[in-house]
């Protein structure tokens, strides 16, 4: 899922300052399993927004609404009777579902509320870690499904740094596993240690942040 | 109370969110709004306080209370195994936030036991009253949107 974090409120204050009416969006999907920008979070940080820019001297009504998907636009249709209600909308969906309420409702100026952080798993209750960074060219077939962009500090794709930690630890962060080391426990457990040193050709960072903005077209699936 | 509290005139409103197992079943008789010369206060039953939700609390505030009391049964002893546990950490996540925005994290708290008879639980409704006396009525009351 795509893993978000509120902004400090203090942020958000500083932006909203002077609006008279504010939406705030929720996303029903990625946010709302990470505990950012679901409902619940919706319907908490009203509130708190209320109460702290009626604190600031800048009291402000919030309206609250929460969509199945802020990233599909039949979903963001549903706020087209709400926007001529409001001066300001802050969004607390992932960069993707605020930048779609952006674009459809131009009129208005769209907020993020949140930073959107990475593409994780929920380890434990309260917990994501980061498990993919959309790097365009998986190489989790070599790596025994371990990936080691996003999972490794250094990003490291033949092997481990001189930094791993006696306990299998990264230098990096104590309390993160080396990537590398359980890559190759799991390569050992399955007996295949020389899988690792087989030949890997150069990975094609073209397909990653640094190839500008990404698309993938299908013909075949187009009106 | 000081002499000043009672010359300011400020009654703090103090809603009580408590969970049914904890008190005494005569208790929910007593249940209504009950107002004193020092405070007034709103007790509400819950089925467990695992019920309660940072969203409930916030909004509580944010419509004028002076402060929110929520009642649970004591550590270990909760009928649904963790649901105090999981209260106790929501209104410290709560006050966190009431902490941030500066309207004072004291107006948010939490008390356990058993057996609470229905003036009992206006004891600890006068408790936060106590508490929140010091930070004034709530800015939240009578909020006009200009």
């Amino acid at each position: 899922m795509i893993i978000a974090e509120w902004k400090p409120l203090s942020e958000l204050t500083a932006k909203l300052r002077g609006h008279k009416k504010i939406l705030l969006v929720g996303c029903a999907t990625c946010v709302a399993e990470c505990a950012a920008g679901g409902e619940k979070e919706v319907e908490t940080l009203a509130p708190l927004l209320r109460m702290a820019l009626h604190k600031e001297g800048h009291p402000a009504e919030v309206v609250t609404r929460t969509l199945e998907r802020q990233c599909e636009w039949e979903f963001v249709e549903e706020l087209a009777p709400l926007i001529p209600q409001v001066d300001a909308v802050l969004s607390i969906a992932c960069g993707i579902g605020i930048q779609a309420v952006a674009e459809r409702y131009s009129e208005v100026p769209v907020y993020p509320g949140v930073n959107t952080t990475a593409l994780a798993i929920r380890e434990e209750p309260g917990l994501w870690l980061a498990r993919c960074q959309a790097c365009g060219d998986c190489g989790l077939g070599e790596t025994f499904g371990i990936c080691p962009v996003a999972r490794c500090a250094k990003s490291l794709q033949n092997g481990p740094c001189g930094g791993t930690r006696k306990d299998g630890k990264c230098e990096v962060d104590e309390n993160l596993e080396c990537v590398w080391y359980q890559i190759v426990k799991r390569a050992e457990a399955r007996g295949q240690l020389d899988k690792l040193l087989e030949f890997r050709p150069a990975k094609n960072w073209s397909n990653s942040l640094h190839g500008g903005p990404k698309r993938v077209l299908r013909e075949d699936l187009r009106p | 109370m000081t002499r000043e509290d009672l010359q300011s005139g400020f009654k703090p409103e103090i809603i009580l969110l408590y969970c049914r197992r904890c008190v005494e079943e005569e208790a929910d008789l007593f249940i209504a709004a009950k107002a004193t010369s020092r405070f007034a206060a709103k007790l509400v039953m819950m089925p467990c306080t695992s019920k309660v939700e940072e969203s409930h609390l916030l909004k509580l505030l944010a419509e004028g209370a002076d402060g929110v009391q929520v009642v649970g049964c004591p550590y270990q002893q909760c009928q649904r195994l963790l649901g105090n546990l999981q209260a106790e950490r929501r209104i410290e996540h709560a006050r966190g936030y009431l902490r941030e925005i500066g309207l004072g994290a004291e107006r948010l708290g939490m008390e356990r036991g058993l057996h609470f008879s229905g003036l009992q639980l206006l004891l600890l409704a006068e408790k936060r009253a106590h508490a929140v006396r010091p930070l004034g009525p709530n800015p939240m009351k009578g909020e006009r949107i200009p």
